[in-house]
């Protein structure tokens, strides 16, 4: 079996729903092993979450859960039981990486904060994620996907056009679950970094990751823009002749930001006379009578279907697309072409095309070799073949509740 | 002395604008040394995207928030000369990044295979709109295109409206660098114990797709398309942004079970209306939400957004203000976290910027310095990397090799 | 499809382990359509405790879950939850039974007590088990079924036999899980009571039952002799003074033999071959053999433990003595006298595969005991229940699922 990337890394995931165990996905994915912690009974979270077949709920086919937690180990283990806490301690103990998500409070309640579990384990990174960080005046205020949105700055400038009035309208959060992937996303950066500064050290360390910062990093240059130039974008948009336009079966997104593509779009259009006035002669025209540029342009596109409209783009290289809804995207040829999607079988919830790699590995190639764990499916190769504990041993754990 | 984790490890720089810069931006705040290739001809475009059309600064605050601590030289790509130049750069450094439209590297003979041959262990990074293999290779990258393919607009907009571009052109080139960036570290950490290189092939479109993994499993388990959910949340109610007193003031709130709202409706003072049958229990409340938001903001619109989220954090439910770009700045947790540095800029001295979202408790936190000027390390380069004498230097500054 | 004794009775088990989903077992098992109410995420307790097949613990394959919980619909409901709580409303409406075995405080606190159950279903029989009953002093005590047997009073004359020098040992519980049984069985019984009152007075009622009285019960002998006579039993040997009803050692394993009654004692002892010592006055007729049995037993043993437990047995029995081998669960699920009596159940589960378990104590001619169906998985028939019953959407039960309220 070829080695993967990050093979040899031993990771144990004490986290839920979803931006601990996207950090977690992404370093078992290329090979790391994780070992995932889910608390006995309900499990994650997510496994409640859905979408599940013909919408009937089941722990074992959610798809949140199956995405989430391809290539990883799973055991239940009741940390807040004496017996749980040390299993866990032994497993810190054997680990690289300790990645979780749980509220700061409880984890100092726990006795399992940096400091504690750094004595157990010097060389242990602890990657943190948390929706405001470890430290702070909201350190320990609740959240979720929603809020991070709101609290980061996005959503008040989203979305960037298209909407007559939107001083009526409130700022909006986008597609759902992406505060959580963007912060876990961050996590794994960040515990890579800690680990290489490892290599330097022998020792590990604290990585502290706040969703909020997470997401507001996104907008680096709208911050640095207000910082060094004075200028804060609001809720109109920024980003000139960036838009969406109806056509008579759809919409494009097209890009026109340009003078080589304006002229190229001018001249696919059939050269109409406005298009000649001084109100679009240049960039800075253009940005200012947007309004105005974009009705007449869709006076255009609204007698075109969105394929002829992509096509004539395209043609001359100018950035457009269809608007598509996931099933669009889902059955386009140019991502069955990449190879894109991958046929996933898990024992419970059957086979389902899931989204495959976000990038190409060419020696040590993405791949699921495991799908998501069944709730405790390896408990035993932990507990016994890792830890020594006997079958009996479980048996009494399970009655008393620790796993 | 205390080091960076990815001190020693250098890096050849084609990337230019947001995506691609954005990788090598954290790469350079952890400590590699990142050379960038620009060129008079070609410099990066960001440096002079100013938002203020007016402003007299050198730099603009798009390209210093992407490009801190980075150095960068001039090499006119078009002459053979240069690409020899860049061959013996390579030959000592670790990683070449490239995010162009289109098969460039290779025409210029400095593709991966190309690569290979002069430093065996090269790991090559491209990030591309829809990846170096397939019928778009060519096609240059932008953010709105991808997230419209994607799907990423079709499940951004208002319940009953359209698809809408998303906030900060530019979601779909962070998180697409985010994940290229960890997959740059996870080809490091192999080769680290390999001493193998590899290439990695990054499609923004794939990215995005990773992010709607909820909405693609739906598709795929149930053949349902999602529609456009504002604000709101398929498991949540009240889910939501309310307008609270002020000029365009807003604050998100969420909750998520029962003790929540009991929570929440004792806060707000148990008005009549929430013993109403159609609030008292989750299932209701999500089938009367559009009601349930208008009662709610008969609420809000009496306090300061940062008032209810005090209010309601003391309480115990979810809640967070909308901030605008200003306010990001002002947020006293991020104040208290240091979310913001002081960066250094030619014209102005230092320009406060976020830094990477996240923390590490051991070591410096990271490379900020000050983004570089065009050409400003060349004599760092090809003197002392490359070993030129003063006259080969000016001489190849003549023909216009280095420009 | 005949009916079953029980047909038409429709019953929501709202109770997890032992007591009362042995209760409710026993209803369905004989044709009640029971609907076990379990919390979403572990569900009933006895999922976790096993035994497991290959010591594997695993929520769908508890011995004791599966055989405390055939016949039964499953669903999952969080009934602290608001909508969890209507719900739970919504199938007391519909039932003719609830069986319970909640801490009464807990029950009290919820809302759901008989008092205002009853203002939703006045048919309703509620059949509330728990460790100490409804009222009295210990109504919040914690318990267990180690608790209930040495508060019932059993533990202390257990055992009846066999242990030199008891007073230095400490009362003993039975088997594991007897009083909880115990206390089920009696749930059983008083709520078919109350269904029969119910059919002349049209009314339902709650049924209080207390474990520790379930047990107590199990002494009224006990209890008349000390309230009647003024004797207490103390730990001495026997369940009645001088009962003479003991365990042997054999050569190979153990009996449980009674010999001393004047039909028994000739042909056992010529079974012994006669010895000497049993001609001896001691032993002439039943009062003296029992005033002086503890010679009697350990001469007894010192001849059959050179003979092996099959001669024995095998011989009594043809005398007509009272006498069986001292069993293990190996000897009673391979028992030929059970197997002809078809008595043990063997089921196909859709998780634990193919499991043998006891079937029923008693036969019926007409409507015999049987399984339709093996224990439910957790949550099996969320959709049969909520959806085609209540009228709740699947697209609800999504939500529900999410929100942690199935």
């Amino acid at each position: 079996m070829t080695m993967q990337a990050l093979s040899g890394l031993k990771v144990v995931e004490w986290c839920e729903f979803i931006s601990g165990p996207y950090c977690g996905k992404l370093l078992a994915d290329l090979g790391a092993e994780v070992i995932k912690i889910e608390r006995p009974g309900l499990g994650d979270k997510a496994r409640s979450h859905g979408p599940f077949p013909q919408d009937i709920p089941h722990p074992e086919k959610s798809g949140t859960f199956l995405y989430l937690n391809t290539n990883k180990l799973g055991v239940t283990l009741n940390v807040r039981s004496t017996t749980g806490a040390e299993i866990f301690k032994q497993l810190v103990k054997q680990a690289d990486i300790l990645v979780e998500n749980n509220p700061p409070r409880e984890v100092e309640e726990l006795g399992f904060n940096y400091e504690s579990l750094k004595k157990l384990n010097p060389r242990l990174v602890m990657t943190s994620i948390t929706p405001f960080g470890q430290t702070g005046p909201y350190r320990d205020y609740k959240s979720c996907d929603l809020i991070s949105f709101h609290v980061s700055g996005m959503a008040y400038i989203n979305p960037s056009c298209g909407v007559d009035d939107i001083e009526q309208k409130p700022p909006l959060r986008g597609s759902e679950n992406q505060s959580g992937l963007v912060a876990g996303l961050s996590g794994a950066i960040a515990t890579m970094s800690a680990i290489f500064a490892s290599h330097a050290t022998g020792l590990g360390q604290h990585v502290d990751i706040s969703e909020q910062e997470a997401l507001a990093n996104v907008m680096r240059i709208t911050l640095g823009t207000y910082a060094l130039e004075d200028v804060a974008w609001t809720r109109y948009r920024p980003v000139p002749l960036s838009e969406i336009y109806h056509c008579n079966d759809g919409l494009v997104y097209m890009v026109l930001d340009q003078d080589k593509t304006w002229l190229s779009w001018v001249e696919a259009m059939g050269n109409p006379e406005w298009a000649m006035s001084e109100l679009f002669q240049d960039q800075v025209s253009r940005r200012e009578n947007r309004d105005a540029g974009k009705m007449l342009i869709e006076e255009w596109t609204k007698e075109h279907t969105v394929d002829e409209v992509v096509r004539a783009a395209e043609a001359r290289r100018i950035p457009c697309k269809a608007v598509n809804t996931v099933k669009e995207s889902f059955s386009s040829e140019l991502l069955a072409d990449r190879g894109y999607f991958v046929e996933v079988d898990h024992t419970a919830a059957g086979k389902f095309q899931y989204p495959g790699a976000p990038c190409k590995l060419s020696l040590t190639p993405w791949r699921v070799e495991r799908p998501a764990p069944l709730l405790g499916q390896h408990n035993e190769d932990v507990f016994c073949g890792r830890l020594g504990y006997t079958r009996q041993d479980l048996v009494t754990m399970r009655a008393q509740g620790a796993i | 002395m205390q080091q960076l984790p990815l001190e020693g490890i250098r890096i050849v720089d084609f990337t230019a604008v947001w995506a691609g810069p954005h990788v090598t931006q954290w790469m350079a705040v952890m400590g590699a040394e990142v050379i960038k290739i620009e060129s008079n001809l070609r410099p990066d475009m960001t440096r002079s995207f100013f938002s203020n059309v007016n402003t007299n600064l050198t730099m603009s605050a798009e390209y210093s928030g992407l490009n801190c601590g980075k150095k960068a030289c001039t090499l006119n790509m078009t002459l053979p000369k240069a690409r020899e130049l860049v061959k013996e750069l390579i030959k000592v450094s670790d990683i070449v990044t490239e995010n162009f439209g289109g098969s460039v590297m290779d025409r210029w003979e400095l593709g991966y295979s190309d690569l290979k041959k002069i430093k065996p262990d090269i790991i090559m990074y491209s990030g591309s709109g829809f990846g170096r293999t397939g019928p778009y290779k060519e096609f240059p990258a932008y953010a709105g295109i991808v997230e419209a393919f994607g799907g990423l607009c079709s499940l951004n907009g208002y319940p009953g409206g359209e698809p809408l571009p998303m906030a900060t052109f530019g979601y779909a080139d962070i998180t697409s660098a985010e994940h290229g960036a960890f997959a740059i570290l996870a080809a490091l950490h192999h080769r680290s114990k390999t001493g193998e290189g590899q290439y990695v092939d990054l499609s923004m479109t794939e990215v995005v797709s990773c992010l709607l993994y909820e909405q693609i499993m739906d598709y795929t388990m149930n053949d349902r398309v999602q529609g456009l959910q504002g604000n709101w949340n398929s498991t949540m109610a009240p889910h939501s942004c309310y307008r609270c007193q002020g000029d365009d003031e807003w604050v998100a709130i969420a909750v998520s079970n029962d003790e929540e709202w009991k929570a929440f409706c004792y806060t707000i003072g148990n008005p009549e209306w929430t013993m109403d049958e159609r609030f008292r229990d989750g299932l209701n409340r999500l089938k009367n939400q559009e009601e349930l938001d208008r009662l709610i903001e008969e609420w809000t619109k009496n306090h300061t957004h940062y008032e209810v989220m005090e209010v309601l954090q003391k309480a115990g439910v979810m809640a967070g203000p909308t901030l605008k770009v200003a306010e990001v700045v002002q947020d006293r947790h991020l104040g208290e976290r240091g979310f913001f540095i002081d960066v250094g800029h030619p014209d102005v001295g230092t320009v406060r910027f976020p830094r990477l979202p996240w923390r590490l408790s051991e070591g410096p936190q990271g490379n900020y310095e000050q983004p570089p000027r065009l050409g400003e390390h060349n004599d760092y380069v090809f003197a002392e990397l490359l070993h030129l004498s003063k006259e080969e230097m000016a001489r190849l500054q003549e023909e216009q090799v280095i420009f | 499809m005949s009916t079953q004794a029980l047909s038409g009775l429709k019953v929501v088990e709202w109770s997890e382990f032992v007591s009362g989903p042995y209760c409710g077992k026993l209803l369905a098992d004989l044709g009640a359509e029971v609907i076990k109410v379990e919390k979403p995420g572990s569900g009933d307790k006895s999922r976790s405790y096993g035994p497991f097949p290959q010591k594997i613990p695993h929520p769908e394959k508890s011995g004791l879950f599966l055989y405390l919980n055939t016949n039964k619909l499953g669903v999952t409901l969080n009934v602290k939850s608001t909508t969890g709580a209507e719900i739970f409303k919504g199938l007391i409406k519909q039932a003719d039974i609830l069986i319970e075995n909640k801490p009464p405080r807990e029950v009290e606190e919820l809302g759901f007590d008989y008092q205002s159950l009853k203002n939703l279903n006045p048919g309703l029989v509620m059949t509330s088990i728990t460790p100490f009953g409804q009222a009295g002093p210990y109504r919040d005590y914690k318990s267990c079924d180690l608790i209930s047997f040495h508060m019932s009073g059993m533990a202390f004359i257990n055992p009846s036999d066999g242990v030199d020098d008891i007073e230095n040992k400490a009362p003993l519980r039975g088997a594991t899980l007897q009083a909880d049984l115990v206390a089920g069985l009696n749930g059983a019984i008083a709520t078919m009571s109350a269904i029969f009152a119910r059919q002349i007075t049209g009314l339902g009622q709650q049924v209080d039952l207390s474990e520790q009285e379930a047990l107590a019960s199990f002494m009224r002998r006990e209890l008349g002799v000390v309230t009647v006579e003024g004797i207490g039993w103390t730990r001495l040997k026997g369940t009645q003074p001088g009962m003479a009803s003991d365990i042997y050692q054999c050569s190979d394993g153990r009996i449980y033999l009674i010999c001393f009654h004047d039909r028994t004692w000739e042909p056992w002892i010529e079974f012994m071959g006669n010895p000497d010592w049993a001609t001896s006055e001691l032993f002439a007729d039943m009062a003296s053999r029992r005033e002086n049995w503890d010679a009697a037993k350990a001469m007894i043993e010192e001849w059959t433990k050179e003979h092996s437990v099959d001669e024995i047995v095998r011989t009594a029995e043809a005398m007509r003595i009272p006498c069986k081998p001292v069993n293990t669960a190996k000897e009673i699920v391979e028992s030929e006298l059970l197997e002809a009596r078809d008595y043990f159940a063997n089921v196909d589960h859709k998780q634990a595969g193919k499991v043998k378990f006891p079937g029923a104590p008693y036969k019926l001619s007409e409507t015999p005991w049987r399984v339709e169906h093996p224990a439910p998985l957790l949550g099996e028939h969320n959709e049969k229940v909520y959806c085609d019953r209540l009228g709740y959407t699947k697209q609800d039960l999504v939500r529900m699922r999410a929100g942690e309220v199935i």
